[in-house]
């Protein structure tokens, strides 16, 4: 009797001490063990915004099908039209969420009918309905998240584009610094893009910048189907297992394929290594991965709305076509949060100069790998 | 060998043999995976049809399934927040299996009423479960989203030392099928079993009766309407398992319409399989490999000149493949594939004395 309690005095010992090991060991043992426990690291919150003067500008803000706290374009374009709004001392802005495509044009015309100044819409499937609505409006200051006027462009319209191969450039130069094996990954949705293949060419060269031995695959999901690119979260994770069982010694991923790319990222999970998240920050976007998202190449799209409305405002005349990149810092990294200290000062150097050399127009991040040609691109 | 692949025709049916015999070990338990969905739809499937019940509701089951599953699961593991015991099973999972299990039943139930008592078109009514399942999913995803709990976690794969899954010859075959998460072994035990039920019990020679021919399954004392109804909600459990493998076993989040057609290729693959389980079970094989032979080629592609004509061929060929299968099949080309005879019939039974 005696010793059986001693026993289990010893099997309790043991025991708590292995909880007490696992607990404190920041590493999750599954696959490679790349992966990392989130500690306590949430966003930080943005400092309060004191009005610069007073405005009577009416802000409408139209989101693209979703919600208005995606933690994706709708949320981050919503927050940059509030944060000017209480910049320039305008009334609150108004949102109307889109529910379906079919309702882009009447959400916007609900604004127009309101008599609002400026209309911001969100997302580049709205593009086509926000030109018109432009057109037929030219007394209405309109931007345009991530959408481009390809034909003469309108005064009264802004539409940002950002430099995804600028952004790709800084998440390779990541990717190769923390790789162990010098193999690294970019999974594309499909291959006729322009965004996703400048994302993934960029990333090539960014990767090469650090490592010029480095191997680094692109693979797209398809060359035709954009439901299997961007929007078959259960493909996307069949493709990126098959590509990590076909090529065992990829320890870092960085994925641009919308929510086909949100499936990666669960593989990613499984395999335990690293992934880099794509457009916003991924590691609040996709909180189910976020164990092994180390960065996310971002387009800055709270500021690029907030700055927009801010200068018209300001009665500045822009372009209509804004090319947002480095030399205004409307693309970058998003934090690392639990991976902070993977993340070297040599590191971080690297990703500094480079940035610094976009943003001077020195460092072309389509070089020596040519972005979007107009051509598919056949991959690595 | 090098001799062998430069003989023109021969050559290259040699190369790819060698890149098949190559690849498929790697792909074989990713292929598996990608198909477990597909079987369990054609099981729901096949206890419709072949009690005389057609289902083209399955994509709609599946994806009420999985919203369910992976919704109530979140909503559990804040009430009972556990820490993950073999096969990283917990309580909140088995809630959410459970619950989306309950969901597929219930559209299930729907459709066995009005299929079965109302005797309304069998087609109708799938029709309107598919639309009902995806409008009330996607609305309800867009409304909790606004406060998404974190997700539950996904039931995790029964690991087996190293030594075993790397056997040579049946290492890949232990991977794809035992080294799995628990709804994965279920779509193996579930084929098996009602491949063995269906030809060797009472309740399955009842079964193909009532769907070959009703008026004489009744004439021997079978209960038409009852047989049809149990039938048809329990293959609800199966349309359930199918939906909740993708948002808590093989994937952890759900997406709006995330069953992306697998629905209705589970349908092809009962069609192809000839209504029967193992049949179901070998075609959704088939469909799934050929997506992954299309994914091969594109993360790996055969060198040589088989490489060049495989990476020519557009990748829409491979992805239709599956279906170019099953029209052939349905020509009748390679054997023919008969569907129960009484399938889409409402029944009516005889009036007394009729």
């Amino acid at each position: 009797m005696r010793i059986q309690r001693r026993h289990g005095f010893v099997v309790t010992l043991i025991t708590s001490a292995l909880v007490l090991a696992a607990c404190s060991s920041a590493q999750i043992d599954v696959g490679k063990g790349l992966c990392r426990v989130i500690g306590d690291n949430a966003a930080a919150t943005p400092a309060p915004i004191t009005a610069s003067g007073t405005s009577d500008l009416k802000i409408g803000v139209v989101t693209d099908v979703g919600t208005l706290d995606d933690r994706n374009f709708n949320q981050y374009s919503w927050e940059g039209a509030t944060g000017a709004a209480a910049s320039i001392g305008a009334p609150e802005p108004q949102a109307i969420v889109t529910q379906n495509e079919s309702q882009y044009a009447a959400n916007i015309q609900s604004f127009v009918d309101q008599n609002y100044d400026i209309i911001v819409t969100v997302g580049f499937a709205i593009g086509a309905a926000t030109l018109e609505a432009a057109t037929a409006n030219p007394d209405i200051h309109f931007i345009g998240v991530d959408q481009f006027q390809a034909n003469d462009p309108v005064g009264n319209y802004e539409s940002l584009i950002y430099s995804e191969a600028q952004a790709g450039y800084l998440a390779g130069i990541i990717a190769a610094s923390i790789s162990k094996s010098g193999e690294v990954a970019g999974l594309g949705g499909a291959n006729f893009i322009p965004p996703v293949v400048n994302y993934l060419r960029g990333f090539q060269n960014g990767v090469a910048s650090v490592n010029a031995d480095a191997t680094v695959h692109i693979k797209y999901v398809t060359d035709s189907d954009l439901t299997l690119a961007f929007n078959d979260p259960a493909g996307g994770k069949s493709f990126a297992d098959q590509f990590l069982a076909q090529n065992t010694d990829v320890d870092v991923l960085f994925q641009v394929a919308g929510k086909t790319g949100n499936g990666m990222l669960q593989a990613v999970e499984e395999a335990g290594i690293y992934g880099i998240g794509v457009d916003v920050d991924q590691w609040a976007s996709t909180p189910d991965s976020a164990e092994c998202i180390v960065t996310s190449a971002e387009k800055k799209l709270t500021s690029s709305v907030r700055t927009a409305i801010e200068e018209f405002a300001a009665g500045t005349v822009r372009d209509s076509n804004q090319f947002l990149g480095a030399d205004t810092e409307m693309i970058g990294l998003a934090p690392y949060y639990q991976f902070a200290d993977l993340i070297t000062s040599e590191i971080q150097g690297k990703v500094d100069t480079a940035f610094d050399a976009m943003a001077g127009g020195t460092l072309d991040p389509c070089a020596p790998n040519a972005c979007f040609t107009g051509d598919p691109d056949p991959g690595t | 060998m090098d001799a062998l692949f430069d003989i023109p025709i021969i050559g290259l049916v040699v190369q790819f043999a060698v890149y098949l015999f190559d690849q498929f070990p790697i792909v074989a338990p990713i292929i598996a995976a990608a198909a477990v969905p597909i079987v369990l739809g054609a099981l729901c499937g096949f206890m419709n049809e072949r009690s005389g019940v057609v289902n083209i509701g399955i994509e709609g089951m599946m994806l009420l399934a999985a919203f369910t599953a992976w919704w109530t699961a979140s909503l559990s593991a804040q009430l009972i927040p556990t820490g993950p015991g073999p096969l990283g099973i917990t309580p909140a999972l088995l809630i959410g299996l459970a619950c989306g299990i309950g969901a597929a039943c219930l559209a299930s139930l729907l459709h066995a009423w009005l299929s079965i008592s109302v005797r309304a078109d069998q087609i109708i009514s799938g029709t309107i479960i598919n639309i009902f399942a995806f409008g009330i999913t996607g609305y309800l995803n867009l409304l909790i989203s606004q406060q998404a709990p974190p997700a539950a976690g996904q039931f995790s794969k029964f690991l087996l030392p190293g030594s075993i899954t790397q056997l040579p010859v049946v290492g890949f075959l232990v991977k794809s099928f035992v080294s799995v998460g628990p709804i994965a072994m279920t779509m193996l035990i579930g084929v098996i079993v009602l491949q063995v039920l269906l030809f060797r019990s009472r309740w399955g020679l009842r079964t193909r009766a009532v769907g070959e021919h009703p008026r004489a399954a009744e004439t021997v004392g079978i209960d038409v309407v009852r047989l049809r109804y149990r039938n048809v909600i329990l293959g609800g459990v199966f349309a359930g398992l199918a939906g909740a493998y993708l948002t808590i076993e093989f994937g952890n989040a759900f997406q709006s319409g995330m069953t992306n057609g697998r629905g209705f290729i589970a349908l092809a693959a009962l069609i192809f399989g000839r209504w029967t389980p193992i049949g179901a079970f070998g075609a959704a094989f088939l469909f799934a490999a050929s997506v992954g032979l299309e994914r091969s080629i594109r993360i790996a592609p055969p060198t040589g000149s088989l490489g060049e004509l495989l990476t020519a061929v557009p990748g829409q060929f491979y992805g239709a493949l599956p279906y170019l299968i099953t029209i052939v099949v349905l020509a009748g080309v390679v054997g023919r594939s008969i569907p129960p005879k009484a399938v889409g019939l409402p029944y009516e039974r005889e009036k007394t004395g009729g």
